[in-house]
């Protein structure tokens, strides 16, 4: 309905008065000024204060103060090792949790899909960790693996399979960091791919099955496939998320030891919570979202590619 | 006139010279009906003030409201304030490396509000410990006062007295010394003593000792009694950059002989400790050594709150920390309280109302007996009290002050340990806690450590005046 009257005005106002043919500010214009200042106040104008903040020294007493600083911030950042550590850092763990997550979430999925009875009451225990908050993850994945009270830090020391503190070296804090992201947030791979398992063609399905073909066949050629789209999205909308990921480490080992959880969006907050280095934290966020960028046109461009995406 | 006889009366009874004469008019009063924000870290005098507030608002008329964090948290909080102008904290919890040294510009100068005549007189500022004074209140200038003595806790030496009485002869006949903490303890002692520990009273107990040696701030701390107890130091003048602070605190010294035989010793010290000390900072420390799994540890004090509260309750002893071949450190970890310069004039000085308050004798004595906090009183008179020289020996009330005795011996200026006040020290903080860490997971040697740790301080240093001139 709206479209028409804003087509049916358009049109009217081009033939009974073309002098005013240039304003651009027509009534689609008006209803959507309010969403476009919205969008502006949120988005825009803080993202053109990073780049300035990003270029600047920022002074903090009495009030925030930029003083020009040109490319320091940014030459800084492409010369800093510990920062060029972090992202190395960044990059084996997003690989492990999100290549994780989506190897166990499309199991997952699977398993459920395949159920006959208590679907729903499996479903909604394997959804219960991603209901979390974060930070919530990290303080229990804190207390589990405390080497005094923990419960997890007691079964390994009991059985012998390991004696050490979990979070106190770094081969141990790295892989339980990477744990608590991959059971937090695999169910929601398990999710957005049983949504796509649910919605297969199920004559597709018979047909294979009455041509012979077994599971595994029919998992390779036919299912996996047939929800490549879905999977892509799971894949996007956990990559996104991956790249910024924060609360869980920030609660467990803030980084340490030895800078063996420090990944860049912790090194991005010390840079400016903690040193209050507002101009460098500014680039190092923007570089983050450059990456973020990136990654999600890599994406993008996959479903293109596979005609799921305009 | 109730008010002002109440207020009369609560000051009567802190009987300090400048405070014995009853309060005149209702100067206690005159900010009646203002309420401010009080952002503190959570520890112990603030939980007692909080959950006793009534005698100050019955007081004064003012309402406080309390937010309490941890201190990273706090410390963004108040910096952004700071930042925005607004002044919504009006009481801050200033301490002195994270908050006083970058942010004293933002801080109001005590003695403005001390020699205002409309403001009721403080107790004898003398009656502050004079180290505790210049610590946590000044930034250089020692002729202002940006924040008074709240907290003091301080790291010390925390045993348990059952064991040592109980291994002690075997340890004597074993090792060739009393392993008994005492003014003559080396650092050398103590590493054998847990040992011995460890390797022979395993029925009692796992290990001799543990560390807070996490990433974090607590790694700094516990690595620095032994790095001052070997002769070492971060700057040339670290007694002065420790006690005042300084804009310019030259070159670091971290790479000395001494600092690195200090971080070499700290190294096997750690090595022979409980294997959670490398994921642990002080609550994690305090929790496993009130879980009886370890004979000692260096903590702060006002963790014996917490162990006379647990299985080990009457067991623990206090000392001053072990010698070194300088002398014993013991790094003190107090702070004040400040008031935030961008807030307006009159909750600036309803603000000096609740300083003064809270930091007077009877609210510090309070604080020892409250239920819910503990405190750590930072003026001399309140130990002297009867009721506090009484609580020294368990069973005692005032859990705090079974340590009074080793904290008097801690604060002494031959043994107090301070760390440096200078504006750079968040991210000093963070290159020493990181290099040591890196140390410690055996990715680096002691001399390589510090040599690291050194040029993170010189980094460091050029960033924070690069923010300074912006």
């Amino acid at each position: 309905m709206a479209t028409a009257v804003e087509r049916g005005s358009t049109a009217g106002t081009e033939q009974r008065a073309p002098a005013r043919k240039e304003n651009r500010f027509t009534f689609a214009g008006r209803m959507m000024a309010p969403a476009l200042i919205v969008l502006a106040l949120l988005s825009i104008f803080p993202f053109i204060y990073i780049v300035l903040m990003s270029l600047s020294r920022v002074g903090l007493i009495g009030g925030i103060d930029l003083h020009w600083a040109g490319l320091d911030n940014w030459s800084r950042l492409f010369s800093d090792e510990s920062v060029g550590a972090a992202w190395v850092r960044s990059i084996v763990y997003f690989v492990l949790t999100v290549g994780l997550e989506m190897v166990l979430g499309i199991g997952i999925a699977l398993l459920v899909h395949s159920l006959v009875w208590g679907k729903n009451l499996v479903l909604s225990l394997v959804l219960m960790p991603m209901f979390m908050a974060p930070a919530i993850v990290g303080l229990l994945g804190r207390f589990l693996t405390d080497s005094t009270y923990g419960l997890y830090a007691w079964v390994l020391r009991e059985t012998g399979l390991y004696t050490g503190d979990i979070l106190g070296s770094t081969t141990s804090a790295f892989i339980a960091v990477t744990l608590m992201d991959v059971w937090e947030w695999t169910p929601l791979i398990a999710l957005i791919v049983l949504a796509g398992l649910s919605s297969l063609p199920k004559p597709v399905i018979e047909a294979s099955r009455v041509d012979g073909a077994t599971y595994w066949q029919r998992l390779r050629h036919i299912v996996l496939p047939m929800i490549a789209g879905v999977v892509i999205v799971a894949l996007l909308v956990r990559s996104m998320d991956a790249i910024r990921y924060f609360d869980i480490i920030y609660n467990t080992t803030n980084g340490g030891p030895a800078d063996a959880t420090k990944i860049v969006p912790i090194r991005l907050y010390e840079t400016a919570f903690r040193f209050f280095d507002l101009g460098y934290a500014a680039a190092i966020g923007l570089s983050m979202l450059a990456v973020s960028i990136l990654l999600a046109n890599l994406f993008m461009r996959t479903l293109r590619k596979r005609g799921l995406a305009k | 006139m109730a008010g002002a006889g109440g207020a009369a009366l609560w000051l009567g009874g802190c009987g300090s010279s400048n405070s014995a004469k009853p309060v005149a008019g209702d100067e206690w009063k005159q900010f009646g009906g203002t309420t401010l924000n009080f952002i503190s870290e959570n520890t112990a005098p603030t939980s007692a003030i909080a959950a006793n507030l009534k005698p100050f608002t019955e007081l004064t008329g003012i309402e406080i409201k309390i937010v309490q964090l941890e201190l990273a948290a706090l410390v963004q909080k108040v910096a952004l304030d700071f930042a925005s102008g607004v002044g919504s904290y009006q009481i801050v919890y200033a301490d002195p490396y994270q908050v006083l040294a970058p942010y004293h510009e933002a801080l109001v100068d005590l003695n403005e509000m001390m020699q205002d005549p409309e403001l009721p007189k403080l107790d004898d500022v003398g009656d502050f410990i004079p180290t505790q004074l210049d610590a946590a209140g000044r930034f250089v200038d020692k002729d202002k006062l940006y924040a008074l003595p709240y907290d003091a806790p301080t790291m010390i030496w925390q045993y348990r007295k059952d064991l040592f009485e109980k291994h002690g002869d075997r340890i004597k006949q074993d090792l060739g010394f009393d392993p008994t903490p005492s003014d003559s303890s080396t650092w050398e002692q103590f590493y054998k003593t847990s040992k011995w520990f460890k390797d022979n009273a395993k029925d009692d107990v796992s290990y001799g000792h543990g560390h807070q040696a996490k990433q974090h701030d607590s790694l700094m701390n516990d690595f620095s009694n032994v790095l001052w107890a070997y002769g070492g130091d971060y700057f040339e003048d670290g007694d002065t950059v420790g006690r005042l602070g300084s804009s310019d605190p030259g070159e670091p010294i971290l790479d000395s002989d001494e600092a690195i035989e200090a971080a070499d010793f700290y190294r096997r010290l750690v090595s022979i400790a409980h294997p959670g000390s490398l994921g642990w900072d002080w609550d994690g420390l305090g929790a496993a050594f009130s879980a009886g799994q370890m004979a000692m540890a260096v903590n702060w004090h006002e963790f014996a709150a917490g162990n006379e509260e647990s299985k080990v309750k009457g067991k623990v002893g206090y000392a001053r920390l072990p010698r070194g071949p300088k002398r014993s450190a013991n790094m003190y970890g107090g702070t004040g309280l400040g008031i935030n310069a961008t807030a307006s004039e009159r909750d600036q000085k309803a603000a000096y109302l609740f300083l003064n308050w809270a930091t007077s004798k009877k609210t510090q004595l309070a604080n020892l007996e409250s239920d819910v906090g503990g405190g750590t009183p930072t003026r001399d008179s309140v130990y002297k009290l009867p009721e506090v020289e009484k609580a020294k020996e368990p069973p005692s009330k005032m859990p705090n002050i079974l340590t009074a005795d080793a904290v008097f011996e801690a604060w002494k200026p031959e043994n107090i340990g301070l760390r440096p006040k200078i504006a750079a020290w968040n991210e000093c903080d963070t290159a020493i806690f990181t290099q040591l860490s890196k140390m410690l997971a055996g990715q680096q040697g002691a001399e390589q450590c510090m040599s690291n740790t050194k040029d993170g301080f010189m980094q460091a240093i050029d960033n924070a005046a690069a923010l300074r001139s912006a």
